[in-house]
């Protein structure tokens, strides 16, 4: 069964559906902020996500499309250009209830990911690699991923990657192309992508930090490219406040956003806390992604954010993969989530 | 005879009482411990005197690390869950630790 299903009201529900199966492909057309995105649409097309919709910007207009009328994307008005997928949070070595075998849903997650229509380019990871920055940890997980279809693997660290202080492990694993503390970008097709690291030099009492120099080195990595360029930025901890209480967010990712403000069409990709997660803001798009290894609870539903324990048939309904379309001259930039059920 | 072994007993006993609180002059240092659970420290602030070793034991189903603020004082590696990590305080003072997997776990410990 692909996608999660968020909980509502069953009645309401079943009216809404009622409605949207009347209403696929419709065109959304309320420019309230006369930029091309209707907000209230977005979120409704959003809430639509869990039950198999795709929302699809083209033309600058948002619509709607049932998963099964992906076919529609193939069009030549909407050939998707580039595709890739995300995985994060695989916690390799971890063995615990409610995941004693995180081997197996990795390789599940992989198996989703070659199943997925459009097969995609190159993979995302958002962090956390590893559970405890062991080697061998680092070592099973990149023999796994060399069974997905994918020609590259694009990394950056979660908190658990560098935990030897430095993140010497991880960086003479995935530092070889990046700048110091291994933060990095790359174009493909037209799109820049930034991998950032925000899980390095945390203070006391504090959130996920960016760091000046990795600021500056954004400005700079930025300035040469224009406006319409379409920008995916991705790291391990949210660059929005989830949930401060529990970590949930990065102390100076506002600085990083500044500079992505005059850009038309921004994406943020994030991991960490093991759930999916939408927030439109302006013309950034932030999500997260589930882990492969285990869920935790959404925030302040339990006392501390670790594994969430859950009866064992209903666990690879709660991880999860997320496989991201781009549609050239359009401006869509697809994100669709798929458990590993 | 009686009263001379009853003189060394009674000597060998405040001994060995003396030794058991924290006599450090002799060796033997005073041991507390620190729980990490619930993404916790428990208790968040420990008073203990000079010359005392605490242990920090991790009973959460996650990793932690213990490390002073100042980054230099403390820093242990990744403890598993069940894995500890022990510091002798030997000067009195304030030092303040937090996680530094998740860095929002904050603790100090007061040494008289």
């Amino acid at each position: 069964m692909l996608a999660r299903v968020r909980a509502a009201c069953p009645k309401r529900r079943a009216k809404e559906e009622k409605r949207m199966r009347q209403r696929i492909n419709d065109e959304l057309i309320v420019d309230h902020n006369h930029d091309g995105i209707n907000r209230r649409g977005f979120l409704k097309c959003m809430a639509w996500a869990g039950t198999g919709t795709l929302c699809v910007m083209q033309e600058g207009v948002l619509k709607s499309l049932a998963l099964n009328r992906w076919e529609e994307l193939q069009q030549p008005h909407g050939q998707s250009e580039l595709s890739f997928a995300q995985i994060s949070d695989s916690h390799m070595g971890f063995s615990k209830p409610a995941n004693t075998d995180v081997v197996s849903t990795l390789k599940a997650a992989v198996d989703k990911i070659n199943a997925l229509p459009q097969a995609p380019e190159f993979l995302l990871h958002t962090g956390d690699i590893s559970h405890l920055t062991r080697p061998e940890e680092f070592d099973t997980v990149e023999q796994i991923l060399k069974s997905a279809k994918v020609k590259d693997v694009f990394y950056v660290p979660g908190e658990h990657d560098v935990t030897d202080g430095d993140g010497k492990e991880y960086l003479r694993r995935y530092g070889k192309n990046a700048q110091g503390g291994g933060w990095y970008s790359f174009d493909k097709k037209g799109v820049h992508f930034l991998g950032l690291v925000n899980v390095m030099n945390l203070k006391a009492g504090g959130l996920g930090s960016l760091g000046a120099e990795q600021l500056d080195w954004i400005r700079k990595d930025l300035e040469p490219l224009t406006a319409s360029t379409p920008v995916i930025v991705f790291a391990h901890i949210p660059l929005w406040s989830v949930y401060p209480d529990w970590g949930w967010g990065t102390e100076d990712s506002a600085q990083a956003l500044a500079l992505l403000k005059r850009f038309g069409s921004v994406t943020v990709l994030n991991g960490h806390i093991h759930q999916t997660m939408q927030k439109v803001e302006g013309s950034v798009t932030f999500h997260t992604a589930a882990s492969t290894a285990f869920p935790q609870p959404a925030p302040g539903k339990a006392d501390s954010p670790g594994p969430m324990k859950v009866p064992a048939e209903q666990l690879r309904a709660l991880l999860g993969i997320t496989d991201v379309n781009f549609v050239r001259g359009q401006q869509a930039l697809a994100v669709v989530d798929s458990n590993l059920a | 005879m009686r009263r001379a072994l009853l003189m060394v007993c009674a000597a060998v006993f405040f001994l060995g009482t003396a030794k058991t609180t924290g006599g450090a002059a002799n060796g033997a240092t005073n041991q507390a411990e620190v729980k990490i659970d619930n993404f916790a420290f428990v208790p968040a602030m420990l008073t203990v005197p000079a010359g005392t070793t605490v242990k920090w034991v991790n009973r959460d189903d996650i990793p932690h690390t213990v490390v002073s603020e100042d980054k230099g004082t403390f820093k242990s590696k990744a403890l598993d869950t069940d894995d500890s990590f022990s510091y002798t305080f030997t000067q009195p003072g304030t030092y303040k630790y937090f996680c530094s997997i998740h860095p929002k776990m904050t603790g100090q410990i007061v040494v008289k």
